[in-house]
C-alpha cells in the first residue's frame, strides 16, 4: 500500500494512480494475494523444508535429509494403518454423499411453494457438520446408551451395540456423518440439473422412455460435468477430514478410525515431531493431487460437455 | 469518478483490516509485543474511570482441567483482578490431552502465555529446551515467599538446583470406587490391595451386584508395577528391559479375559481419560483410577457416594510403589515480558488463604503448610477424604521416579496401542512386551536426540 513511494513521470497524484485500470485491478485483489502468500504459499514452503529435518518444535531443526520420507515408507508401521483408513473413509463416503445429494436434488428440483424451505432444511448439516458440537451430538446419539440404539430396542433388534467401540462399526458411524452433510454437493446439482433443457425430456417422453430410461439417458449423461465438480470437490474434502476423528472417536478403536490428518496433527504436536508431520502432510498433498490429476485425465471417457457436441 | 475513488479506498481498508483480522484469528492468546499494547490500550480506556494505579498489565495463563478447576480457578483470578486492578489476566484452559498439543504449537510459535501449568512428566522437556524462566532470583528476592513452603516441594520443581516450577499441591495416585457398590457386595476395600486381592474383590462384586471392573492398563499402572519391582520405568525402557512391561501386560491380559471386566469397545467409547466420561460416572464400573486431586471433580460429576483407596502392589514387592507427586506446577515462559507481575501472582496464588479458601485444594493440598492446616477444617467432606489419603499415603510412601524423559508422550500413546491390541485379542502379553519394548527404546533414543 506504499504506492505513494512510485515516483510518477508525470506529476499524478496517489487516486490517479490508484485508479488506473491496470493499478486497480491489483488493489482489488490485494487483500487474497496477501492473505494467500501470508497464510498459505509461505507456511507450504516452510512446511515442505521441515519435512527434510528433525524437528521437535522445542528445539532448533536439523536437516536430516530424506529419512522422514524413508521412515514413513519403511519402518511406521501405523503409517499405512492410517493411510488404509483414510481411503477406506474417502472409497465409501464420498459415492455415498454424492449419491445421497443427487437423490435429495432431484426431490427438490420441482418448485413447490416450500422448496426452498427444504433446501435450506437439508442444507443446513453441511454448515454445521464439521463442527465440535455435532461432533459430540454423534458420539452421544451412538453411544450405547444413546439415541441409535433406543430406537433399536423400539424395533426388538439387538440394541447393545458400543458403535463407537467396535472395530467393524466405528467406521462407519463417521462416514454415515459424513453422508449427512450433502447439503453442498446437492445445491450444486440442484444448479444442474434445471440446465437440463427440458425438450429433451419431451422427445424422450414421446419416444415412449420411461422414468428409468429418462434418468440413465437424459439426466445422468446431461449431469456428468456437475459429478465430476462434485467429485473432485468432494474428495479433497473427504481427505480433509479431521474433526470427526479426532474429536467422536480419538482414533480408537485399535486406531480403526484414526485419519491421516490427525495422525499428522498427532506426529506434529502431540509426539513433538514436527518434521515428521510436514513430511506425512506432503505425502498427502502429492497423493490428492496425483488422484485429481488421474480424475481429470480420465474425464474425457465420460463426462459430457454439451458445447463439444 | 467519485465512485471509483470510494472503491479503491475501501479495497485498500479492506486490505489493510482482512491483515489485521487474520492476525488476531491466528493468535488467540496475545503475547506478541503489538498486541499487548493494543489490549494494554484498551484496558487503559476502560480504567480511565478507574484509580489511576500505574502502568496496566496484561498476563496470560493457560491450565488442564475439569469444569470444578475451570469453575474455581476463574473465580481466584477474578478476585485477584480485583484486588489487582492494574492487572488484567487472560485465562485459556483445555482437558490434559489438548493442552499439551497446544502448548507445544505455543511454544513452537514463540508465545507461550506469562504463566504456563506446569506437569512433573514435561517438566524436564520444557526446561531442557530453554522455554522456562528461572524462579529462583524470585524466591531468594521474597517476590514469591516460601517461609511456609518445604524445600522438599521446591526441589520437586528444580533442575540442577534451579526452580523452574512453583508447585500448586501435592497428589498421589487412587483408586476411586463405589462405596455403594462395594456395600452391596459385603465386601470391604483394604488400604492398599494386591492385584491378586482386586481380582478376586472384582469377581465377588460382579456376581454379587453385575458392576463391572476397570484395570488400568496405562502408563500410571506401569509405573508402580515397575517401583514394586524396585526400579524406574523409563530405566528400564531405556536398557531395554522387558521385566516390568511384560509383568504389567499378563495382568492386563489376566484382567481383559476376566468376565468382569468392562468389555474393550465400551472402554473405548466411555474414555476414562477424560473425567466427565469416567465409567464409573454413569455406574458401569465400580472402580476407576486417577490422581488424589481428581477426586473431587469425579465425585461432583457423578454425585455418588466415593471412596479411596491405593494402587494395587504384588504380595512380594520388593518396594512400597505409593509415591506422593507434585500436582501441578505454575511455572513463567522464558519469553514473558513481565516475569515480576507473574510472579506476583503466584506467590499470590499459593500463599494466599482466599484464594486457595475458593480453590479448596482441588489442585492437591495446598504446598503452603499454614494455608493446608487453615484449609482443612474449612474443606467440605469430600476434601477431607482428599486430605486424609494424602497423610495416609506421606507415611508409607517412596521417592517419587525422576521427570519423564523426552519422547513419553509417544511411549505414552503407543502403550495405549498395545494394551488396546492385548484387550481385543488381537495379541498376547509375551509378543507384546517385546514389541513395546523394542519400538518404546527406539522412541526414546531418537527423543534424546
Amino acid at each position: 500500500m506504499k504506492n505513494n513511494q512510485i515516483v510518477p513521470k508525470r506529476k499524478q497524484s496517489l487516486v490517479q494512480i490508484l485508479n488506473k485500470p491496470k493499478v486497480a485491478g491489483y488493489v482489488f485483489i490485494l487483500p487474497f494475494i496477501i492473505g494467500f502468500l501470508a497464510f498459505l504459499a509461505m507456511p507450504m514452503i516452510l512446511s515442505l523444508g521441515f519435512s527434510f529435518t528433525r524437528y521437535n518444535i522445542l528445539k532448533t531443526p536439523v536437516f536430516i535429509g530424506l529419512e522422514n520420507y524413508m521412515t514413513m515408507f519403511t519402518a511406521d508401521a501405523k503409517f499405512w494403518k492410517v493411510f488404509g483408513v483414510t481411503m477406506y473413509y474417502v472409497l465409501f463416503s464420498v459415492p455415498l454423499r454424492l449419491i445421497m445429494a443427487l437423490v435429495v436434488a432431484m426431490l427438490l428440483v420441482k418448485s413447490t411453494k416450500l422448496s426452498g424451505f427444504y433446501r435450506a432444511v437439508y442444507y443446513l448439516p453441511s454448515i454445521i457438520g464439521s463442527s465440535v458440537a455435532v461432533a459430540i451430538l454423534w458420539k452421544r446419539m451412538f453411544a450405547s446408551d444413546g439415541v441409535i440404539n433406543a430406537i433399536l430396542s423400539i424395533f426388538g433388534l439387538p440394541s447393545d451395540i458400543a458403535w463407537l467401540g467396535r472395530t467393524d462399526t466405528a467406521i462407519w458411524t463417521l462416514i454415515v456423518l459424513a453422508i449427512w452433510q450433502f447439503g453442498s454437493s446437492m445445491l450444486i446439482f440442484l444448479s444442474g440439473l434445471k440446465q437440463i433443457p427440458l425438450n429433451l425430456y419431451e422427445a424422450a417422453r414421446v419416444d415412449g422412455a420411461n422414468g428409468i430410461q429418462r434418468f440413465f439417458k437424459i439426466t445422468l449423461p446431461m449431469l456428468t460435468p456437475t459429478i465430476f465438480f462434485n467429485l473432485i470437490n468432494q474428495l479433497i474434502n473427504g481427505f480433509m477430514a479431521f474433526t470427526q476423528s479426532y474429536i467422536i472417536t480419538q482414533g480408537k478403536p485399535r486406531n480403526t478410525t484414526l485419519f491421516y490428518t490427525v495422525y499428522m496433527y498427532q506426529n506434529s504436536f502431540t509426539y513433538n515431531k514436527l518434521g515428521y508431520g510436514c513430511a506425512l502432510a506432503w505425502f498427502m498433498v502429492l497423493v490428492v493431487g496425483l488422484l485429481t490429476l488421474v480424475l481429470f485425465k480420465t474425464q474425457k471417457k465420460w463426462v459430457y460437455y454439451e458445447a463439444e457436441g | 469518478m467519485r465512485k471509483r475513488i470510494f472503491a479503491t479506498s475501501l479495497a485498500v481498508i479492506l486490505a489493510a483490516s482482512s491483515l489485521v483480522a487474520c492476525g488476531s484469528k491466528e493468535n488467540p492468546t496475545p503475547t506478541t509485543a503489538q498486541e499487548e499494547e493494543t489490549t494494554k490500550a484498551a484496558s487503559n480506556d476502560k480504567a480511565e474511570t478507574q484509580e489511576q494505579s500505574g502502568d496496566q498489565v496484561t498476563l496470560s495463563l493457560t491450565w488442564w482441567g475439569n469444569q470444578t478447576r475451570n469453575d474455581g480457578t476463574k473465580k481466584a483470578v477474578d478476585l485477584y483482578m480485583t484486588e489487582n486492578p492494574n492487572v488484567n489476566i487472560k485465562v485459556e484452559f483445555t482437558d490434559w490431552s489438548g493442552y499439551w498439543d497446544k502448548l507445544s504449537a505455543m511454544a513452537a510459535g514463540g508465545n507461550l502465555p506469562d504463566i504456563i501449568q506446569m506437569d512433573y512428566s514435561y517438566l524436564n522437556q520444557y526446561q531442557k529446551s530453554g522455554q522456562l524462566a528461572d524462579l529462583s532470583e524470585y524466591l531468594t528476592s521474597g517476590l514469591i515467599d516460601t517461609a511456609n513452603i518445604p524445600d522438599s516441594v521446591i526441589e520437586s520443581g528444580s533442575i540442577d538446583g534451579k526452580c523452574y516450577a512453583m508447585s500448586l499441591g501435592s497428589n498421589a495416585p487412587m483408586m476411586v470406587y463405589d462405596k455403594d457398590i462395594v456395600e452391596k457386595a459385603g465386601v470391604t476395600i483394604p488400604e492398599q490391595m494386591t492385584l491378586d486381592e482386586l481380582y478376586d474383590i472384582s469377581k465377588t462384586i460382579y456376581e454379587k451386584t453385575g458392576s463391572k471392573t476397570l484395570f488400568d492398563g496405562g502408563m500410571s499402572m506401569m509405573q508402580i508395577v515397575a517401583r514394586a519391582n524396585g526400579s524406574q520405568l523409563f530405566d528400564e525402557l531405556k536398557a531395554g528391559k522387558e521385566d516390568s512391561v511384560k509383568l504389567h501386560f499378563e495382568n492386563v491380559e489376566k484382567f481383559a479375559k476376566a468376565e468382569f471386566s468392562i468389555s474393550p469397545d465400551l472402554l473405548a467409547e466411555k474414555n476414562p481419560d477424560v473425567v466427565e466420561t469416567k465409567p464409573i460416572i454413569d455406574g458401569t464400573t465400580w472402580n476407576d483410577f486417577a490422581f488424589s486431586n481428581q477426586f473431587i471433580s469425579i465425585n461432583d460429576t457423578a454425585g455418588k457416594n466415593l471412596g479411596i483407596t491405593m494402587y494395587p502392589t504384588f504380595k512380594d514387592a520388593k518396594t512400597q510403589p505409593m509415591y506422593l507427586k507434585p500436582g501441578q506446577f505454575f511455572s513463567i515462559s522464558e519469553t514473558s515480558q513481565k516475569k515480576e507481575e507473574a510472579a506476583k501472582f503466584i506467590d499470590w496464588f499459593v500463599n494466599s488463604q482466599e484464594c486457595n479458601e475458593i480453590l479448596l485444594a482441588e489442585r492437591g493440598i495446598p504446598v503452603n503448610t499454614a494455608v493446608a492446616d487453615e484449609i482443612k477444617p474449612q474443606a467440605d467432606e469430600v476434601s477431607q477424604q482428599v486430605f486424609d489419603y494424602i497423610a495416609q499415603v506421606g507415611q508409607i510412601a517412596t521417592t517419587i521416579d525422576a521427570p519423564d524423559p523426552s519422547g513419553k508422550g509417544e511411549a505414552e500413546a503407543l502403550e495405549k496401542n498395545t494394551v488396546e491390541a492385548i484387550r481385543y485379542g488381537d495379541a498376547d502379553a509375551a509378543e507384546a512386551t517385546t514389541q513395546f519394548v523394542t519400538e518404546a527404546k527406539r522412541i526414546l533414543e531418537e527423543a534424546a536426540q
